[in-house]
C-alpha cells in the first residue's frame, strides 16, 4: 500500500531540508555542479578565449582519444606507474608498521621519523629530490662511491619515470604505515599466543595470522593507493616543469589533461573528456581490485 | 508555538547562508575599498601584468613605470608580476574576464592569442609621434595579425651568439669558430671527457630552429609540421652526430646544470649558444668568468641566429583602453624604452634608442646586435606551440641515441599533425 506523505511527515522533511540547505547549496555550488559541468564539456568542442563558444559534437572527443598517441603514452605510463607503485607501497608500509608494532626500543621515535616524508609539502619534496637527482647530485655520488653506475636521472626518458616512482613510494608508504599500525593494534593476542602453541615462528605468524587480519585493511590502502597514483600529477609536472619530458617519460594522464585545458587553447572540452575517461577507469580498478581481494568490507 | 518554531528555523538557516555569502563578498569589498583609497584624488588605475627577471631588471621596470607616472600624475600602473606558467595565467584570466589592462606577450604566442580576438588592435591609437617606422621591422611584424593590423609593440629582444670560455681557448689552442665545421673542430679539442664539453646544446626547436632550416628545408608549412624533410635532418643530424660520435657536445643535464648559462658559467662546457639573458647572470654569478661572444658559425657560408621578442599588448576588455594606451606608448617610445634598456638586461627594438646606447659597439653585445639583421624571429603560426611540444619529445629521444634522428622526427611530425587536425 503506497501511503501519501502526511502533513506532518512533510513539514519534518521540509524542516530537514532546510537545515541542511547551506550545506546543499555548497555540495551543488562546488561538487555536483562542476562534475555536471565537465560532463557536458566533454560531449562539446569548446572555445573558451575570445567569443565562448559550445559546439556539440557528440562522442567526437572520445573517439579523438584512441587516436592520440600522446594520450595513449600518458595512459601506459600511469599504469606502469600504479603497477609499481601500488604493490610497492602497500608492502613497505606493511612492513614498516609491523616492525615498528613489534616493541623494539626507540619505536616512538621511529614513528615520527617515519611519517616525517608525508608532512612535507610534495612540491617541496619533488624539488628536493631533483636536486638529488641531479647529474652531480647526492644519489649519484653515493652510486658512485660504492661503485654502482651512476644515472641521469632527470634527462633520460629511461630513468625519468623510475625517479619519480622511487620519490613517491618513498613519500607515501608511511602514511599507509600509520593506517596499518591502528589496526595491528586491533590484532587479538589471543590469535598469536594459539599461533604459538602449534609451533609458529615470527615469520609465520606474520604471514599467517597479522596479514590475513589485516585484509580489510590493505583493501582500503590498495584502493587509496590506486586512486592516488592514478592521479599522480604534480610530481612529473615539477619534474618535466610542466612538458611531460624527457620524450613524453613523464606524462601522465593528468598532466595531459592539464595541458589540454590550459595549454593548448580550444581543447578543453577535449580534456574534460579525458578526466571523464579517466574516472572511469579509476572506478573498473577499484572494482577489479574488490573482485579480486573477494573482500565485502566497508572501504 | 509551532509557528514560532518554524520562524526559528528560518531565522537560523537564513543567518547561516547570509553569513556565508557574506563571507564570499566580504572579498570584493575589501578589494573594491582599497581600490578608491588607492585613487584619492580620481587616479586611474592600469594594471601591468609580465614574468618577472631577475631583482636588477625589476628595479629597473619600477623605475620606468615611476617615469612614467611622474609623467602622467591622473594614471597609476599597478605592476602585477606572475612568475610560473604564465601564459596560462594570461589566458585563464583573460576568459574569466579578469585579464590585466596591458601585459607582455611573446612572439612565440602572439599568432594564437591575435587569432581568439582578445586583444586590441593598436593602430588607431599611433600618432607620428610615436614612430612606428623607427622599430626593426621584422619584430614588429611578429605582432601583426593576418588582418595586418599591429596587435603589440615590441618592447625588446635579444638573438643568440656563440659565448666561448676564453682560458679554455687559450689552453686548447683554438681560435673562435667561424664556420660550423670548425666549431665541430674547436669542441672535438675542448672537450675533456665529461668534466668539460666543447659544446653545450640545448635540444629544443627554439634554439634549433634557424639549424633547421638552413639546408633550405622547413621546419613548418601550411601550419602543419614539415620537419620530417630529409633537408632538416640533414642539418641536424651533426649535433647529434656532435653528441653521440665526437662526444664533444651535451646538454646541460647531463653535466648538472640547470640551463645553458650556468653550465658554461660553471666551466662545464667551453662553448653555448646563448642570448643576451646569459650576460648579466654570468657578471652575477660568475664575476670572474673570463669570456667572449661572437656571431654563430656559418652553415653553408650563410649567417643564421634566432631572435626572441616580447611586446606589450592590450587587452580588448580593458576599460581603461587610454590610459592603457598611454602606458604601452610610454613603454616602447622612445624615452620608456632608453630607460628600461639602458643597463644592457635587454636590447632595445627602435633603432634609434640602439644607436643611441651604442650596444653594437659594446664588445660583449655587439655579436648580438650584429645578428639582428640576419636572425628569424622565433614564431611561425598558430600551431607552433603543437609542433615545438612534439619535436622536443622526440629530437631529445634521437639525441641520446636511443633511435635514428629521421625515424625519431617523421613520428613527431607525424604526432604533432595528427594532434594539429583534430583540434
Amino acid at each position: 500500500m503506497k501511503r501519501a506523505f502526511s502533513k506532518k511527515e512533510w513539514r519534518e522533511a521540509g524542516a530537514g531540508y532546510l537545515l541542511l540547505s547551506p550545506t546543499l547549496f555548497v555540495l551543488l555550488l562546488f561538487i555536483i555542479g562542476p562534475i555536471v559541468f565537465a560532463i557536458f564539456l566533454a560531449f562539446h568542442k569548446v572555445q573558451l578565449l575570445g567569443t565562448t563558444t559550445f559546439q556539440f559534437v557528440g562522442i567526437d572527443n572520445f573517439q579523438r582519444m584512441l587516436e592520440d598517441t600522446r594520450a595513449k603514452i600518458a595512459l601506459w605510463n600511469t599504469v606502469k606507474y600504479v603497477i609499481i607503485v601500488v604493490p610497492c607501497q602497500t608492502m613497505l608500509a606493511l612492513v614498516l608498521a609491523a616492525t615498528l608494532n613489534a616493541g623494539l626500543k626507540g619505536q616512538k621515535f621511529f614513528r615520527i621519523v617515519y611519517f616525517l616524508p608525508t608532512l612535507t609539502s610534495s612540491t617541496v619534496l619533488t624539488l628536493i629530490f631533483m636536486w638529488m637527482y641531479n647529474q652531480n647530485g647526492l644519489i649519484n655520488h653515493f652510486l658512485k662511491a660504492i661503485g654502482l653506475p651512476t644515472y641521469n636521472w632527470l634527462g633520460d626518458p629511461d630513468i625519468a619515470l623510475n625517479a619519480i616512482m622511487v620519490m613517491n613510494i618513498w613519500s607515501t608508504a608511511p602514511f599507509f604505515m600509520v593506517i596499518y599500525l591502528a589496526a595491528l593494534q586491533e590484532v587479538p593476542d589471543s590469535l598469536y599466543e594459539a599461533a604459538e602453541l602449534d609451533g609458529a615462528n615470527a615469520l609465520q605468524k606474520f604471514w599467517y595470522v597479522t596479514v590475513p587480519y589485516l585484509r580489510p585493511v590493505t583493501s582500503f590502502v590498495v584502493i587509496m593507493g590506486l586512486i592516488g597514483t592514478f592521479q599522480l600529477f604534480d610530481q612529473s609536472y615539477i619534474f618535466s616543469s610542466g612538458s611531460g619530458g624527457p620524450n613524453n617519460s613523464t606524462l601522465t594522464v593528468v598532466l595531459l589533461i592539464y595541458q589540454y585545458a590550459f595549454k593548448t587553447l580550444g581543447t578543453m572540452g577535449y580534456a574534460a573528456a579525458l578526466a571523464f575517461a579517466l574516472a572511469i577507469i579509476i572506478l573498473v580498478a577499484t572494482l577489479l581490485q574488490r573482485k579480486f581481494s573477494k573482500e565485502e568490507s566497508l572501504y | 508555538m509551532k509557528r514560532k518554531k518554524w520562524l526559528t528555523m528560518v531565522g537560523i538557516t537564513s543567518v547561516l547562508m547570509g553569513s556565508m555569502l557574506a563571507g564570499c563578498g566580504g572579498g570584493d569589498e575589501k578589494t573594491a575599498g582599497e581600490d578608491t583609497s588607492g585613487g584619492k584624488d580620481e587616479k586611474i588605475e592600469v594594471t601591468l601584468a609580465g614574468w618577472g627577471g631577475n631583482p636588477s631588471e625589476q628595479k629597473l621596470l619600477q623605475q620606468t613605470l615611476d617615469e612614467f607616472e611622474a609623467k602622467h600624475p591622473d594614471i597609476k600602473v599597478k605592476l602585477e608580476v606572475i612568475s610560473e606558467q604564465y601564459m596560462d595565467v594570461i589566458k585563464t584570466r583573460l576568459i574569466g574576464g579578469e585579464g590585466p589592462d596591458v601585459f607582455y606577450l611573446d612572439a612565440f604566442e602572439a599568432p594564437a592569442l591575435i587569432e581568439t580576438g582578445v586583444l586590441e588592435p593598436l593602430d588607431k591609437y599611433v600618432t607620428d609621434d610615436f614612430d612606428i617606422n623607427d622599430f626593426e621591422k621584422p619584430l614588429l611584424d611578429a605582432f601583426k595579425g593576418k588582418d595586418g593590423k599591429i596587435y603589440g609593440f615590441p618592447k625588446d629582444y635579444s638573438t643568440l651568439a656563440l659565448f666561448y670560455n676564453k682560458k679554455m681557448f687559450q689552453e686548447a689552442g683554438v681560435d673562435v669558430p667561424k664556420t660550423w665545421d670548425e666549431l665541430r673542430e674547436a669542441a672535438k679539442k675542448l672537450t675533456k671527457g665529461t668534466k668539460v664539453y666543447g659544446l653545450g646544446v640545448a635540444p629544443e626547436l627554439a634554439r634549433l630552429y634557424y639549424i633547421a632550416e638552413s639546408k633550405g628545408g622547413k621546419v613548418v608549412t601550411d601550419n602543419k609540421a614539415s620537419f620530417a624533410d630529409p633537408k632538416v635532418v640533414e642539418a641536424l643530424q651533426p649535433i647529434v652526430d656532435m653528441h653521440l660520435k665526437d662526444k664533444s657536445a651535451a646538454q646541460p643535464s647531463e653535466a648538472g646544470a640547470g640551463w645553458g648559462g650556468e653550465m658554461f658559467g660553471q666551466g662545464k662546457a667551453a662553448m653555448v649558444i646563448e642570448g643576451n639573458w646569459a650576460i648579466p647572470f654570468l657578471q652575477d654569478t660568475f664575476p670572474n668568468l673570463e669570456y667572449g661572444t661572437a656571431e654563430i658559425p656559418t652553415i653553408n657560408g650563410k649567417k643564421a641566429t634566432m631572435a626572441y621578442t616580447v611586446a606589450y599588448v592590450m587587452n580588448k576588455d580593458s576599460k581603461k583602453k587610454k590610459a592603457a594606451w598611454e602606458l604601452i606608448s610610454y613603454l616602447t617610445g622612445k624615452e620608456g624604452m632608453k630607460t628600461w634598456t639602458s643597463k644592457g638586461y635587454a636590447l632595445p627594438t627602435r633603432k634609434s634608442v640602439a644607436a643611441e646606447l651604442g650596444y653594437d659597439k659594446d664588445p660583449l653585445r655587439g655579436p648580438l646586435v650584429a645578428g639582428a639583421s640576419y636572425a628569424t624571429v622565433w614564431q611561425n603560426g598558430t600551431n607552433l606551440p603543437i609542433i615545438m611540444n612534439n619535436f622536443n619529445n622526440q629530437f631529445v629521444s634521437a639525441f641520446l641515441g636511443e633511435r635514428p634522428l629521421d625515424e625519431a622526427l617523421k613520428e613527431a611530425q607525424e604526432t604533432a599533425n595528427k594532434e594539429i587536425e583534430s583540434k
